[in-house]
């Protein structure tokens, strides 16, 4: 929440500036609205998409990402541990690509004990969603919480500092959170859209929509590229005595 | 697999290091080693706090880069053959870490899965030497018995090459002796050793070769024998009465002397008998024989000191 404070504190300058800033406060109730996305609050996927997924349910699963993807490498490395880990015979893209599947396997369980939550207990409360949008939202909330973890992953593996990790990560991940979401109110800030992955992951709606593969396949190749990052920046590195 | 077979390694030597400077921002680390150590070997590195020793090893481990030189383990180079001297390598690290929440059992279960899995019989010979407790969470085990988990795990698969930092710090001298005849154990069976100290003595034990470092560089290597003619007894004596200094002074082996208040210091090599000798036809009013430390042989053979 701090970081949260602290990107919405260092973007009221540029917002500032920004004459539909003006319009946004006029707009006030109506704007309040759109960044909140209760827009259909009173259709069942409205009401989940704002209550759960529309902050919730990313956010919960984003923080799990982040404190284990800093943990994994970083936090090993800072706990000193991992000096007899790698005396072992393992290369050090071996030990980073495993630390991943260990990230990405936590993420995926969440993920299925959220969809199921949704898809079974959903409907005791007069929730009727269909399964297809269903998993549509929850794979783009795991792929951008798996992105945030990855992230902190890499920047763990960069420089072994598990705590800057973690405030990249979170800073990163708020941002595009932010991106999209005021990309809704302030104009100028919709060509920039494309930047946020939460757009990509999140943005189209996929609870009425179903799936957007080509958004959803950005981000798949982000996290890639993030890993393939990881990977090389890991076996480059002086590990800290 | 393997690559670029060197027809010029020599199949006796087990580690050499050519070269090898690693220099840390900070500015410290270790300068131009050259060291050969050959296969059933017992090499001990010898130097004070920063010298260097857990530089050298965790370079030959390749989890710090040098800045120039080359290691080479078994053939087999320390850069891209890494995992490959891995496998053949046991290491104690000299700050030791171990998984908190995990217990002695699971850490060697885990450790010996990453090595391609191991006899547990193997394992339990080193836990039941070690009188390890294998199944209490390692957080709630002593500084001593932590170390003993480390020790076993760098063991356990009666590696060909032990690399082992410090590795009786904070043990009792019990578990010391035990330290010590697993490392000749491993000698006699032909496997080569490397460990470090701050001890002149507890070195002394069990290597064949002191290798001395001191500041990031390797002063000297002599054999253990050698190094025990230089090192000297520091001979301290307060007496009762009046004495004839000079008669002391005057014996075989006493390589310099300094009176101060009734107090006579020497230092002497070689053979104690004539100065116990001597001692006995006086009233003492007290007596202390000691090894030097490694700084006051330091400064005694290599003209350094501290600051
Ligand atoms: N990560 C690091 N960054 C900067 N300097 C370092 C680092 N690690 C070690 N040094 C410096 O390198 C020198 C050698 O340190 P090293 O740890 O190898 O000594 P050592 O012989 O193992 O000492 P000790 O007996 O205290 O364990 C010291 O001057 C130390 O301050
Ligand atoms: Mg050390």
């Amino acid at each position: 929440m701090a970081f949260f404070s602290l990107v919405m504190l260092a973007m009221f300058p540029t917002i500032h500036a920004n004459a539909s800033f003006a319009k946004l406060i006029e707009a006030y109730p109506e704007a309040l609205r759109k960044l909140f996305d209760i827009s259909n609050y009173t259709t069942g996927p409205g009401y989940l998409r704002t209550e759960v997924f529309s902050f919730m349910a990313p956010l919960l699963i984003t923080i799990y990402a982040i404190l284990q993807g800093s943990d994994l490498l970083a936090g090993e490395e800072e706990r000193r541990t991992i000096d007899l880990l790698l005396a072992n015979p393992v290369s050090r893209r071996r030990v980073v690509m495993e630390k991943w599947l260990a990230l990405a396997t936590g993420v995926g369980a969440l993920s299925v004990v959220l969809e199921l939550l949704l898809g079974l207990i959903g409907p005791l409360f007069r929730l009727h969603l269909g399964w297809r949008q269903l998993s549509a939202e929850v794979l783009g909330t795991a792929l951008f919480g798996l992105f945030g973890g990855t992230l902190a992953l890499a920047w763990g593996a960069w420089t072994g500092a598990r705590g800057a990790a973690r405030g990249v990560a979170a800073a990163v991940t708020v941002a595009m959170y932010l991106l999209s979401a005021l990309a809704q109110l302030v104009s100028a800030l919709g060509s920039f859209e494309w930047a946020s992955l939460w757009y990509h992951a999140l943005g189209g709606d996929p609870l009425t929509t179903g799936f957007h593969y080509w958004h959803l396949g950005v981000v798949a190749m982000v996290i890639g590229v993030l890993l393939l990052a990881a990977t090389l920046l890991f076996d480059r590195r002086d590990l800290t005595t | 697999m393997e690559t670029a077979t060197d027809t010029t390694v020599d199949q006796s030597v087990a580690i050499s290091l050519d070269h090898v400077t690693k220099i840390y921002r900070g500015g410290g680390g270790v300068y131009e080693l050259s060291l050969d150590i050959a296969v059933g070997e017992v090499f001990g590195f010898l130097g004070p706090n920063g010298a260097g020793k857990t530089t050298t090893i965790r370079l030959i481990l390749d989890l710090i880069r040098p800045s120039s030189g080359r290691i080479r383990v078994f053939g087999l180079d320390s850069r891209t053959d890494s995992v490959a001297i891995r496998r053949r390598v046991g290491y104690l690290p000299g700050e030791l870490a171990l998984y908190e929440r995990l217990s002695a059992r699971q850490i060697l279960t885990h450790f010996a899965h990453l090595r391609g899995g191991l006899d547990w019989k193997k394992v339990e010979h080193y836990v039941e030497a070690f009188d390890l407790d294998v199944d209490r969470p390692v957080r709630s085990l002593s500084r001593g018995n932590r170390q003993k988990v480390g020790l076993v795990a760098a063991m356990m698969g009666d590696p060909e090459f032990l690399l082992l930092d410090e590795p009786t710090s904070g043990l009792d001298p019990l578990v010391q002796r035990t330290v010590q005849s697993e490392v000749r154990r491993a000698a006699r069976e032909g496997r080569t050793v490397l460990l470090s100290s701050h001890v002149l003595s507890e070195v002394g034990e069990v290597a064949d070769r002191v290798g001395l470092i001191r500041e990031g560089r390797l002063i000297d290597i002599e054999s253990v024998a050698q190094l025990q003619g230089h090192a000297a007894h520091l001979v301290e004596v307060r007496f009762r009465g009046p004495t004839d200094v000079q008669t002391f002074i005057s014996l075989p082996g006493v390589l310099s002397h300094r009176v101060d208040d009734r107090s006579l210091h020497l230092e002497v090599a070689g053979d104690l008998n004539p100065i116990v000798a001597l001692l006995a036809r006086y009233d003492l009013e007290d007596l202390s024989i000691r090894e030097p430390t490694l700084e006051e042989l330091f400064m005694r053979f290599y003209g350094v000191s501290d600051g």
